[in-house]
């Protein structure tokens, strides 16, 4: 069991380097803040319907063994 | 700023409300950090389709949940925001309790009696230092009530711009759980439980372009306590015992989201993909994609698609010839291997200040969908329709 729990830690810590080499390896011409229009637009959040997010995230969270989000997580429940 | 001279005036001042705008933007999209201020309400309709066929005892006909939710999110001051959202469940239904060894080896799915109906209450609240800025911090806590089990959370997040382009964002919660299960003497289940779970993360989010941006993330959960199922049994040779699993949970998780605003369409591409593994033995990848459509008269149309794939508990079986050298025992479908793909259709349209939003999600799961097969079968593994109804009414 340690040598898994092992090999999950170097398999996450691997994604975390690449992924934080791929994001500052990549830097491009800053986009300055007259030009973040598009980014302000309702449907470009990381959750653009929080309400429907949670529930549909409480759904699969009871009926899958292992999904779940990025972020502080709510409490369990008698379903799962 | 020694261009500005040559700015026509209607030009420098759109660039001005544009960059007015900015702080808010950088959030919106790199933090997440959303400040509207509205009311809303979801009513909720999830169907569980019955039982596949196959060998089976009792009732076919599996969950069904009637949910309703209300949500108030509001600034308060300058800087700060406040979301307070409430959940009322009705469930009724039966589920997967067992599998027997059929005479063919075939297991034989065996379900609990249909339940009366089961009520679930939750409320959520949390509070946003630095709303609408680059910077943030939001503490959360949130307490969901059954007859059956009692959940209280608290979480805290923070997000800190990191240059112009990249926004770190980071955080942890705690939660602790009692559970009750209900009979317990008339089945011999545990009387009284409890499990206590943290979670961290750690986040990066890069504005890539002045159309799109990646976020990445890692989350670590740590859950320990009562990690088994009280309702469920398992065959173990002629016996039926209680499930029963490690009293310990560590899962990793590696996530990425990307956003692209695509202007000409008027419309915006959203793909996630998880990875994630646990010391249980389950892995497990999710692939979204959604595209937000903008229709003509503020309609938005936003079809999506999902995969998930999942590896078995080495612990899950659905039934053991004998007891071995096995230490736990579970044959819930949930721990076993299973692949699900699933489509959703939303509507939405605003009329003043009000949003009308509907839609409709088709869930279907099989062994067969899972990433390089499945070891061993998995009878129970559910297929479902989720609808859902919601009225938005914004504050500003």
């Amino acid at each position: 069991m340690r040598n898994r729990i092992r090999v999950a830690a170097r398999r996450a810590a691997f994604l975390a380097v690449t992924g934080c080499a791929l994001l500052g390896g990549c830097a491009t011409t800053p986009v300055q803040p007259w030009e973040r229009g598009q980014l302000a637009r309702w449907d470009m959040r990381w959750d653009p319907d929080p309400l429907q997010g949670a529930m549909a995230g409480h759904t699969r969270f009871s009926k899958e063994g292992s999904s779940g989000e990025i972020g502080a997580a709510g409490g369990g429940c008698g379903c799962n | 700023m020694g261009a500005r001279p040559h700015l026509s005036p209607s030009l420098a001042a759109l660039m001005s409300a544009a960059a007015a705008l900015a702080p808010e933007a950088h959030a919106q999209t790199a933090t997440g950090a959303e400040t509207d201020s509205r009311v809303s309400y979801r009513f909720n309709d999830y169907s569980e389709d019955s039982l596949a066929p196959g060998p089976h005892l009792g009732d076919p006909e599996r969950y069904r949940v009637l949910s309703q939710q209300f949500q108030l999110a509001t600034r308060a001051g300058s800087e700060s925001a406040i979301d307070v959202s409430a959940t009322h469940e009705v469930m009724s239904g039966s589920s997967p309790w067992y599998l027997l060894r059929g005479p063919d080896n075939r297991p034989i799915q065996v379900m609990s009696g249909a339940t009366i109906q089961e009520h679930r209450n939750e409320v959520r609240a949390s509070w946003t230092q630095g709303a609408g800025t680059s910077s943030s911090t939001t503490w959360s806590a949130s307490y969901s009530q059954e007859r059956d089990y009692r959940a209280t959370a608290l979480g805290v997040e923070r997000s800190v711009p990191l240059g112009d382009a990249l926004t770190l964002g980071y955080g942890g919660s705690f939660s602790h759980d009692l559970i009750d299960p209900f009979e317990a003497e008339k089945y011999d289940r545990v009387r009284h439980e409890d499990k206590n779970s943290a979670s961290a993360f750690g986040s990066l989010a890069w504005v890539i372009d002045r159309a799109s941006v990646l976020q990445t993330g890692l989350q670590l959960n740590v859950e320990h306590g009562y990690l088994s199922d009280p309702y469920k049994l398992v065959s173990v040779g002629s016996s039926l015992v209680d499930d029963l699993r490690p009293d310990r949970r560590v899962q990793a998780a590696w996530l990425a989201r990307y956003r692209r605003a695509f202007s000409a369409a008027d419309a915006a591409l959203h793909v996630n993909y998880r990875y994630a593994q646990d010391n249980w033995g389950i892995v497990s990848h999710t692939v979204e994609a959604a595209w937000f459509q903008t229709l003509p008269s503020r309609w938005e149309l936003v079809p999506s698609l999902r995969y998930y794939s999942q590896q078995q508990a080495r612990f899950y079986a659905p039934y053991f010839v004998d007891a071995g050298s096995h230490n736990f025992y579970s044959s819930d479908y949930r721990l076993g291997t299973f692949g699900a793909l699933s489509a959703s259709f939303n509507l939405r349209k605003r009329i003043g200040k009000w949003e009308f939003s509907g839609g409709v999600e088709r869930y279907h799961a099989a062994t067969d969908y899972a990433l390089g097969g499945a070891d061993a079968v998995v009878p129970g593994v559910v297929s479902y329709t989720r609808a859902f109804i919601g009225l938005d009414y914004l504050l500003q």
